[in-house]
């Protein structure tokens, strides 16, 4: 059940109607409950044979933050670390065995065939279990969290349920930390007026990116991959440039209807982006793209690294940096290009770490006229390219389709020609440019936003525009979200 | 070494790790939030200093744990007796 279907529409209807019911309002066990129930109902829609996986990797976390807490109040570090230890083996195990065995067994066969020892490995089809990215990451964080003293464990296994069960997040985040979203369960969420119109204002952009600008962008872009020979330079270099932004419109928009219905419980759920494309350096992209994974795995990943790498000093960071994206990359899939895309970033920082800009965060302020400043635009499209690179090679089906992609744009023969299929790109343009212009608004010109203009009148007259915006351009062929795929 | 004298240590230290030209008073409260030079970068960078200046070794699990100066502060006075 996607987000954006009347079958959601109806299903959280029923869920909001009883979670503000008299009885519910004033309880958060009872709306932690309704939570449960209808996360698990929801998970079950999308993969019911995978229910059991689900529940019972809950439970064996929530036991082991008990038995930790208990090693760790007897002061037995050591016991403690070896729990923690074998929290993220479980984990990573989960993981592993669903994303990569079948990846990690070919590559190890193909090897070994290669030395002339013939095996044959018989794929398991091994099918990824919606979500498991995700709620896994959630428990290891959860053990990790204990050990480091930020948490308490969750004194209550249903709100602990609720919280990796979450049905707005479960399917393709944003990854939740529990010294966030733990907290506001113990708390009763009332309804607040205000916050509805925002989450149902988000919620609209949501629905406009995705169906709007990300589905009809996908009408041209996405069959460019699966047959460059057949495509002229032109062809590729439209699809080149538009993918990030299809790619971003896709998830940030899914991650703002997850945010916006979670807002409409009265959750206050992690944000994911942050302007990416207004990044000056590929550091500075990091921090605004996938904020809330890239941010799980800078915290248990880098961190460690770094520390232990520590008396390397610059060196150490750059390993450090190399490997964290090789593993953001290798998390979104069982395939090359990912581990690729990874190393291609990591190697980006190299310059950036020597040079300091790795770290500095310079606001963006507004320069001439109330404009980007020219040389803040230089540095955000050379940056945009360098994304726009590393995307080709996330997006293809293997490192050489990828590299015979980025090489025949430069096709010069083939430059004038282009083939048909692009037409639906037309809906994407009003769409984009208002997003465009609402993102540079919120950013250097924030007094100006529509919904904080005094007048009721403009707000409502542009909410029905958009609403209709919407309607009109939205693509009926309505694809799966890219990010339910990892 | 008394605490006051350890925070008047770290505040040259933060000064100078993070470039920050109006000074710095540390309090037990402060963390990565309320300065903005302070990232996960810096923050090596800046054990590291402390580290080398105190004379001190911390293990990668209490440099987790810090929440704010003052745990850092109480490491490091742990250290140092």
């Amino acid at each position: 059940m996607v987000v954006n279907s009347i079958n959601f529409l109806l299903f959280f209807a029923v869920v909001f109607i009883v979670y503000y019911l008299p009885v519910s309002r004033n309880n958060p066990k009872f709306q932690n409950l309704w939570v449960f129930l209808t996360s698990y109902f929801f998970y079950g829609l999308a993969d019911w044979k995978m229910i059991p996986l689900l529940l019972g990797s809950t439970a064996v976390f929530y036991l082991l933050g008990w038995w930790l807490k208990k090693e760790m109040n007897n002061n037995h570090a050591s016991t403690a670390s070896r729990i923690t230890t074998l929290g993220v083996v479980i984990g990573v195990g989960i993981l592993a065995y669903f994303k990569y065995l079948d990846f990690f067994a070919e590559q190890i066969a193909s090897l070994l065939n290669g030395i002339g020892l013939h095996i044959t490995w018989t794929t398991l089809n091994i099918v990824l279990p919606v979500g498991v990215s995700f709620f896994t990451f959630k428990l290891i964080s959860y053990i990790i969290e204990i050990h480091r003293e930020h948490i308490e464990p969750c004194r209550d296994f249903i709100s602990f349920n609720a919280y990796i069960a979450f049905f707005p997040t479960i399917l393709s985040g944003p990854i939740d930390r529990p010294y966030k979203f733990l907290p506001q369960l113990e708390k009763v969420r009332a309804f607040d007026y205000s916050t509805a119109v925002k989450a149902c204002y988000l919620i609209l952009w949501g629905l406009i990116m995705k169906m709007g600008i990300a589905d009809n962008l996908a009408t041209g872009v996405d069959r460019l991959v699966i047959n460059v020979g057949q495509y002229s330079a032109l062809d590729l270099i439209l699809g080149f440039v538009l993918y990030p932004i299809q790619l971003y419109a896709d998830f940030a928009g899914y991650s703002n209807m997850a945010i916006g219905v979670g807002a409409l419980l009265g959750f206050n759920v992690t944000p994911n982006f942050n302007y990416p494309f207004f990044a000056r350096n590929v550091a500075d992209f990091w921090r605004r793209w996938h904020i809330s994974l890239t941010t799980w795995i800078t915290d248990y990943v880098f961190t460690p690294l770094n520390i232990a790498f520590m008396n390397l000093q610059k060196w150490g960071v750059i390993f450090a940096v190399v490997i964290n994206l090789v593993v953001i990359g290798f998390w979104h899939g069982a395939n090359w290009t990912y581990g690729f895309f990874g190393l291609y970033h990591g190697l980006l920082f190299i310059p950036l770490v020597f040079s300091g800009a790795f770290s500095k965060k310079k606001k963006l302020k507004a320069g001439k006229f109330g404009l980007i400043p020219i040389k803040d635009l230089s540095m955000m499209l050379f940056t945009y390219i360098l994304v726009a690179i590393g995307h080709t090679i996330f997006r293809a089906p293997d490192v050489s389709t990828a590299f015979n992609y980025l090489g025949s744009m430069f096709n010069f023969s083939s430059l004038t020609s282009i083939s048909d299929g692009w037409g639906m790109i037309i809906y994407a343009v009003v769409p984009l440019i208002l997003l465009i212009m609402k993102e540079f608004v919120e950013i250097y010109h924030p007094k100006f936003r529509v919904m904080e203009l005094r007048y009721k009148a403009v707000k409502y007259i542009w909410i029905l525009f958009l609403f209709t915006l919407w309607f009109v351009t939205q693509n009926q062929d309505s694809s799966k979200f890219i990010y339910f795929n990892f | 070494m008394e605490r006051k004298e350890i925070f008047a240590v770290l505040n040259a230290i933060f000064e100078d790790v993070l470039d920050l030209e109006g000074g710095v008073d540390l309090t037990d409260e402060t963390s990565a939030n309320d300065i903005e030079e302070w990232d996960s970068l810096s923050h090596i960078q800046l054990v590291y200093a402390i580290q080398k200046k105190f004379g001190i070794k911390f293990s990668s699990l209490e440099i987790m744990k810090w929440k704010n100066v003052g745990d850092l502060v109480n490491s490091l006075e742990e250290k140092l007796k």
